[in-house]
C-alpha cells in the first residue's frame, strides 16, 4: 500500500493514469518551462539581458520540450527516451551549477578591504545565489524519476546489462529528502529576498515559520525507515500547507506590485516582488504529494 | 506525531535564533548595509586601478564605492576602445577615450539611453545654443523626431550665445546645455551630467540638488520653487529618512513620502513606469514664450497624474490642473501683449537688427524668458512667491516698462 493510501484510506483502489515517476518527469518538464520564464523575468531586472544571461532562458523551454518528447516516446522506446531525458537533466544540473557560480561571483568583492569581501548584505543584494540551483533541483528530481528502482522501494537502482546500484535510501525516502532539501532551498531564497524589505510584513514571518516546518518534516520523514500513519498525515498536511502558502505568497506578491486602483505596470512585476517565486513552495508541496504515490513502476 | 513535533521544534529553534540575531544586531554598531558602501577596489591588483590609485586616487575611490564596481564593471569596460574609435588616445599599450559617450552607457543601459535620446535633454538642449547647423544629417533627422524640434531652432536660438562668445559661454550656457551635445561617435548626450562620475550613485541622481546644477536662477528657478513648495519642504525636513537607494521601478510612498524632481519626472512611481525622457509627463511647453500643449499631452498628463494620485485625490488633481491651465493661459496673454506692443516697432523698422544692444531688447526678452516662465513654473510646481513676486509681478512691471519704451520709440520716430 502506498504512503498516500495509508494516510488517506479513501483513495485506496483509485488509480492514476500516470505512474509516480511519470508524474515526476512531467512535473520536471513543466518546471523547466516555468524556470525559463522566471529566469527571463529575473534577468530583465537590469533592463538589458547580456548574452550569457540568455542561456538559462533558452535552456528552460528547450529542456521542458525535450523532456515532454522523451515522456511521449518512452511509451514505446524506453531506452532512447531515457537517454534524452538523462542528458537533458544532466545539462540542467550543469546550467544550475554554473548559474549559481556566476551569481556567487557577483556577491563577493575579492578586492574589498579584508573582512569585507563577503558579508550577509552582499548575499542579500546580489543576484539570488540559490535561484539557479532550481535547475539542479529539477535535474536531480528528473534523474531520480528516470532511474528505475527494482524491486520497488528496495533502494536498488536498475542499471544496463542487468546490473544494479544499491542506494542508502529507497526511492520514496529519497524523494522525501529531496522535497525537504528543495523546501529548504526555497526557504533560504525567500529569506534572502525578504531581507531586502527588512521583514516589514507579518506575512514574511509566516512564510519563514511554515517554510522551516515544511523543510523539517520531509527530512525527518525521509530519515524514518518505517513512518507511522500519523507521521504520513502530518507530512501530507504539511505539503497541502505548502501549496496554500505558495499560492498565498504569489497573490501577495502580485498585490504588492499592483498600484493605485489595481493598475498593472509591467515594470513593477519585473523589478518588484517576484510573483512566480512563492509558487516554488506550491511546487514542492505538489512534488511531496506525488512522492507519496505507489512506487511500483508499470511503464516501459 | 514525531514528524510534527520535530517540525515544531525546528520552527521554534529557527525563530528563536532569528530573534537573538535581531536583538544582537540592534545592539552592535551598524555594518554597511548596501552595495557601494564598501570600496570594492581597495585591494585590487588591476593595472588601471593600481596606477590610477596613485595618479588620480579620487576617481578610483569614487568608482570603488559604486554599485558598478560591485557588479564587476571595470575601467576598461567603459574607457577602452578600438584604435580607430573617435577620440581614441594611446594609453599604456591600449586605446582609451577620456570621456565615454552615451553609446558606451547604452551597451548596458539601452532603454535608458534610447529614452534620453528622444528627450528635450538631448539634442534640443544642444540646439538651443548651437543651432542646427552643427548637426549631421542623421542627427538632424533624430532632432526633427523630437517634439521640441517644432520650435524652429534658428528662431529660438538664443542669440546671447553668439554675443557673449565662447570665452564666457563655455563656463555658462554650454555647461548645462551640453547635456545634449552630440559625440564624435554619433551618440548624443552626457549621462554624467546627472549621474556624476565615478560613483554613479542612485541616491545622488534622485536628489533634487543634482537638477539644481542647471534648473536654477532667474530663467528657470525650479530649484528655488521646489524649495518653497510643500514637496520641497517635506524633502528638507524629512528627506534624510527616505529610501534613496530603493530599487528602481518599485518605488512607493513608503520610499518617498513626497516627491523630488526625479520622482515626478523620471522614476517609476505609482501607476507610471520609469523613463529617461524628461518631457514624458509634461502637458505644456512651458519653456517657450507662449506656451502651447505638447503633442499627446493627454497621455503625458495621465502619466504625471498617476504620480500625483499616490498622495492626492482625484478632485484635488483635477482642480489643480484646471486652475494651472488657466494660469498658464493668463501668462500667455501677457506675453502675447508684449509681442503686440513690439510689433509696430518691428514693422516700422524701429528695432535695431543687432540683438541685445538697447534696453528694450532686455525688457522684451526678460519678460518671457525670466518672469513669464518663472510665473508658469511657479504655478505648476506650487511655489507661490515665485508665481507672484518673481513671476507675475515682474511680468506686469516689464509690460509697463516695455509700454513706455515702445511709446518713446514711436514718439521719437514720429518726431523724425
Amino acid at each position: 500500500m502506498s504512503h498516500l493510501e495509508t494516510a488517506l484510506p479513501w483513495v485506496r483502489g483509485r488509480h492514476s493514469p500516470l505512474s509516480r515517476d511519470q508524474l515526476m518527469l512531467l512535473l520536471a518538464a513543466v518546471n523547466q518551462l516555468f524556470l525559463g520564464v522566471d529566469t527571463y523575468l529575473a534577468h530583465s531586472i537590469s533592463g538589458t539581458i547580456r548574452p550569457w544571461e540568455w542561456t538559462p532562458i533558452v535552456f528552460g523551454p528547450v529542456a521542458g520540450l525535450l523532456l515532454l518528447v522523451a515522456g511521449l516516446i518512452a511509451l514505446r522506446w524506453r531506452t532512447p527516451a531515457m537517454g534524452i531525458a538523462f542528458v537533458t537533466l544532466l545539462a540542467s544540473v550543469a546550467v544550475g551549477l554554473v548559474g549559481s557560480w556566476l551569481h556567487w561571483q557577483r556577491a563577493v568583492l575579492p578586492a574589498a578591504p579584508a573582512g569585507q569581501t563577503l558579508a550577509v548584505y552582499l548575499l542579500v543584494w546580489a543576484p539570488p545565489l540559490l535561484g539557479p540551483l532550481a535547475f539542479c533541483g529539477v535535474g536531480v528530481l528528473g534523474m531520480s524519476a528516470a532511474w528505475i528502482e527494482r524491486p520497488a522501494d528496495s533502494g536498488r537502482l536498475a542499471l544496463p546489462w542487468g546490473r544494479s546500484l544499491p542506494m542508502p535510501f529507497s526511492k520514496t525516502r529519497g524523494y522525501y529528502l529531496l522535497v525537504g532539501l528543495g523546501v529548504l532551498a526555497a526557504l533560504l531564497s525567500s529569506v534572502l529576498d525578504h531581507a531586502r524589505t527588512g521583514y516589514d510584513s507579518g506575512w514574511m514571518w509566516l512564510a519563514l515559520a511554515v517554510g522551516v516546518f515544511a523543510a523539517a518534516v520531509p527530512i525527518v520523514l525521509g530519515l524514518m525507515p518505517h513512518p507511522r500513519v500519523d507521521d504520513l498525515r502530518v507530512y501530507l498536511g504539511t505539503m497541502v500547507l505548502l501549496i496554500v502558502l505558495g499560492t498565498l505568497g504569489s497573490a501577495l506578491h502580485v498585490e504588492a506590485n499592483l498600484v493605485g486602483e489595481g493598475v498593472v505596470i509591467v515594470e513593477r512585476f519585473i523589478r518588484g516582488a517576484p510573483f512566480l517565486a512563492p509558487l516554488l513552495f506550491s511546487n514542492m508541496g505538489l512534488l511531496g504529494i506525488i512522492a507519496m504515490m505507489a512506487p511500483t513502476e508499470e511503464w516501459g | 506525531m514525531r514528524t510534527f513535533v520535530v517540525g515544531i521544534v525546528a520552527v521554534a529553534v529557527v525563530l528563536g535564533l532569528a530573534l537573538i540575531a535581531m536583538t544582537v544586531g540592534r545592539s552592535v554598531p551598524q555594518a554597511p548595509q548596501e552595495p557601494g558602501t564598501v570600496n570594492a577596489l581597495a585591494r585590487s591588483s588591476d593595472a588601471c586601478v593600481v596606477c590610477h590609485q596613485r595618479a588620480t586616487p579620487g576617481i578610483v575611490e569614487q568608482f570603488g564605492h559604486s554599485t558598478m564596481a560591485a557588479a564587476k564593471v571595470t575601467c576598461r569596460d567603459c574607457h577602452e576602445v578600438k584604435a580607430d574609435a573617435p577620440g581614441a588616445v594611446a594609453h599604456e599599450g591600449t586605446w582609451v577615450v577620456n570621456h565615454p559617450t552615451a553609446a558606451t552607457c547604452g551597451k548596458c543601459h539601452a532603454a535608458e539611453v534610447a529614452q534620453f535620446s528622444q528627450s528635450r535633454h538631448a539634442l534640443p538642449a544642444f540646439v538651443a545654443y548651437a543651432g542646427t547647423g552643427a548637426l549631421s544629417k542623421p542627427l538632424r533627422a533624430q532632432y526633427d523626431a523630437i517634439p521640441e524640434a517644432e520650435f524652429q531652432p534658428e528662431r529660438m536660438r538664443n542669440s546671447l550665445f553668439a554675443l557673449e562668445g565662447e570665452e564666457i559661454t563655455r563656463f555658462a550656457c554650454q555647461n548645462c546645455h551640453d547635456v545634449g551635445k552630440p559625440a564624435a561617435d554619433g551618440s548624443v548626450g552626457e549621462c554624467s551630467k546627472c549621474h556624476l562620475r565615478h560613483e554613479f550613485s542612485l541616491a545622488q541622481a534622485r536628489k533634487p540638488e543634482t537638477c539644481n546644477a542647471c534648473h536654477i536662477g532667474p530663467d528657470h528657478p525650479q530649484w528655488e520653487i521646489y524649495q518653497e513648495s510643500p514637496h520641497g519642504i517635506a524633502y528638507a525636513t524629512g528627506g534624510d529618512k527616505w529610501h534613496w537607494t530603493a530599487k528602481p521601478g518599485t518605488l512607493t510612498v513608503n520610499d518617498f513620502p513626497a516627491p523630488t524632481c526625479a520622482t515626478c519626472h523620471f522614476s517609476g512611481f505609482g501607476a507610471t513606469g520609469t523613463t529617461h525622457d524628461v518631457g514624458d509627463r509634461l502637458t505644456w511647453y512651458l519653456f517657450s514664450p507662449i506656451s502651447k500643449r505638447r503633442p499627446a499631452w493627454q497621455d503625458n498628463r495621465t502619466r504625471m497624474q498617476n504620480v500625483c494620485r499616490t498622495c492626492h485625490n482625484e478632485n484635488f488633481i483635477k482642480d489643480f490642473y484646471e486652475k494651472a491651465d488657466v494660469a498658464t493661459e493668463k501668462v500667455n496673454k501677457w506675453v502675447q501683449e508684449s509681442d503686440e506692443m513690439v510689433a509696430p516697432l518691428v514693422k516700422r523698422g524701429l528695432m535695431t537688427k543687432a540683438p541685445f544692444d538697447e534696453p528694450i531688447d532686455f525688457t522684451y526678452f526678460e519678460l518671457w524668458h525670466h518672469w513669464g516662465r518663472t510665473a508658469k513654473f511657479g504655478v505648476w510646481m506650487q511655489g507661490p512667491d515665485y508665481t507672484q513676486w518673481h513671476g507675475a509681478y515682474e511680468v506686469l512691471k516689464a509690460l509697463s516698462e516695455l509700454r513706455t519704451q515702445v511709446q518713446e520709440k514711436l514718439h521719437g520716430a514720429g518726431r523724425r
